[in-house]
């Protein structure tokens, strides 16, 4: 008994250690450690996914590399699901997340942002012969979204009636789009054009109607005013300089709106 | 060590809990119950005195047994789709099971079925009892009495698994789980409530299968010992 007392102080003496240590200031302790841990969530189509020699890729990607070069730190690139995002940010496993995550105020009460450094249009698609137009159209039929996303949360909301099936990740929302299982998808607009490639011999999918434009942040943990000061600058600068653009622009295939960095 | 636990804000979606949960006791009964069927005619199979069977039951127990459940799962909920056939998830995630707790249950029920000593059969026939007679009361029920606690747990290990089919949108405990978590941002707190529900649902489970054996095995019931 004594023994496992003993051992119960060191352990939490140690644990208290721990977590002082973590308590420091992130952005020193990034330039200290030499490396910035990035956290992406792949599988989100011209944001992030694998290229064909299996490496990650897309403007997220692409941005997280810059912020590394630019901190002059290496990248350490954590890959993670969807659902993951917010957690990982708020346990500290990573320093910063950039991965399509949509700014809303209920994020805001668990994760810190940075100004917008990008958009996502999220859109409802269907095929031509059901007639949808607006969010009480969905009420009794089965959509598509992918779990813990704007999209989700804005379909729950909005389209009580509507039978919600919620998936893992993009990649598999737009297999079951792909393979026939759902017709009706919420999904961000650069996946269209994929999945109707894929769906031969199957009715196209077309844009129903657009649900909206979300602002994305960085986003980074609680009260890191320091790392979240040096990434307000760093992605106003390289919005203004159009680095920022021209990375959208190269993998979505549209324009950022100009006044992006100031919404 | 400065986390500021709140299970509060979990108690507003107790219902999902549940309903995941109830959802979860389903897939796994269900899967059970027609597996343990498949598990037992396989492992029949596979002493079949037709080298076809035998090969045909020894493949599919092969190919299920070597792979992993969320291939076996997006194969059938994917790829049947790609071919026309489409089914309901719940349909679509005890089918995947089924298939998989069937290989498992083959190849332990057989393990139980070849520690029948062959004198026991020789007794058996020697007092005149039909090869049906046989085969259920000689070899398949002693057999199956005796790697009882084998079955049991794999199909907990089975039940445990079902957390996989959220993958593709099966609403069982950690699909809504990721769904609370992601409304709540509350996951610490979400993953200790589902964690403590599936610990409580392997022990209903538990004592559902010891009920079961001692409905359906005498001498458990009588005497108190397993064989």
């Amino acid at each position: 008994m004594k023994l496992l007392t003993k051992f119960g102080i060191a352990a939490s003496a140690a644990l208290l250690m721990l977590a002082s240590a973590a308590h420091a200031d992130s952005l020193e302790n990034i330039k200290k450690a030499g490396k910035v841990r990035i956290a992406v969530a792949m599988g989100i189509p011209q944001y992030s996914y694998v290229d064909e020699n299996l490496k990650p890729t897309g403007s997220d990607v692409e941005t997280a590399k810059l912020i590394a070069k630019d901190l002059g730190v290496d990248l350490d690139l954590i890959e993670i699901t969807n659902a993951a995002r917010v957690p990982t940010i708020q346990t500290g496993k990573a320093d910063i997340l950039v991965s399509a995550l949509g700014i809303t105020e209920e994020r805001k009460k668990a994760v810190d942002y940075t100004v917008p450094y990008a958009t996502l249009s999220i859109i409802v698609i269907a095929p031509k012969e059901i007639a949808i137009k607006n969010y009480a159209d969905l009420a009794g039929k089965r959509i598509g979204v992918t779990r813990a996303t704007t999209n989700d949360m804005d379909i729950t909301k909005n389209a009580p009636g509507a039978q919600i099936v919620r998936f893992e990740d993009d990649a598999t929302l737009i297999t079951a789009a792909v393979t026939g299982q759902l017709d009706i998808i919420s999904s961000q607009s650069a996946v269209l054009g994929g999945i109707n490639a894929k769906r031969a011999g199957k009715e196209p999918l077309e844009v129903k109607f657009t649900q909206a434009e979300t602002n994305l942040g960085i986003a980074l943990p609680k009260g890191e005013k320091p790392l979240q000061d040096w990434l307000n600058t760093w992605v106003k600068t390289n919005f203004d300089n159009g680095t920022l653009r021209e990375v959208f622009r190269k993998y979505q295939h549209r324009e950022l709106p100009d006044d992006l960095t100031s919404r | 060590m400065n986390y500021q636990f709140d299970f509060a804000a979990l108690l507003p979606y107790w219902r999902d809990f549940v309903a995941g949960a109830i959802t979860t006791i389903e897939m796994t009964v269900v899967a059970v119950a027609i597996g343990l069927v498949i598990g037992v005619l396989c492992a029949v199979a596979r002493r079949s005195a037709y080298a076809w069977l035998r090969l045909v039951v020894g493949i599919y127990i092969e190919i299920v047994r070597n792979t992993p459940f969320i291939v076996q799962i997006f194969f059938i909920f994917f790829g049947l789709s790609s071919i026309g056939i489409t089914m309901p998830v719940f349909f679509a995630a005890v089918f995947a099971m089924v298939i998989n707790v069937g290989a498992y249950t083959a190849e332990i029920v057989r393990a139980g079925m070849e520690a029948v000593h062959p004198s026991q059969i020789e007794a058996a026939e020697a007092l005149g009892l039909s090869r049906f007679q046989i085969y259920r009361e000689i070899i398949l029920m002693p057999a199956i009495e005796r790697v009882y606690p084998a079955l049991t747990s794999q199909f907990i290990l089975m039940m445990l698994s079902t957390s996989i089919t959220s993958q593709i949108s099966a609403e069982e405990l950690t699909g809504v789980a990721n769904n609370i978590q992601s409304y709540t941002f509350r996951s610490f707190e979400t993953y200790i409530v589902i964690a403590l529900l599936y610990l409580a649902i392997t022990y209903l489970l538990r004592a559902g299968f010891h009920l079961i054996a001692l409905g359906i095995f005498p001498r458990r019931r009588r005497l108190g010992t397993p064989l």
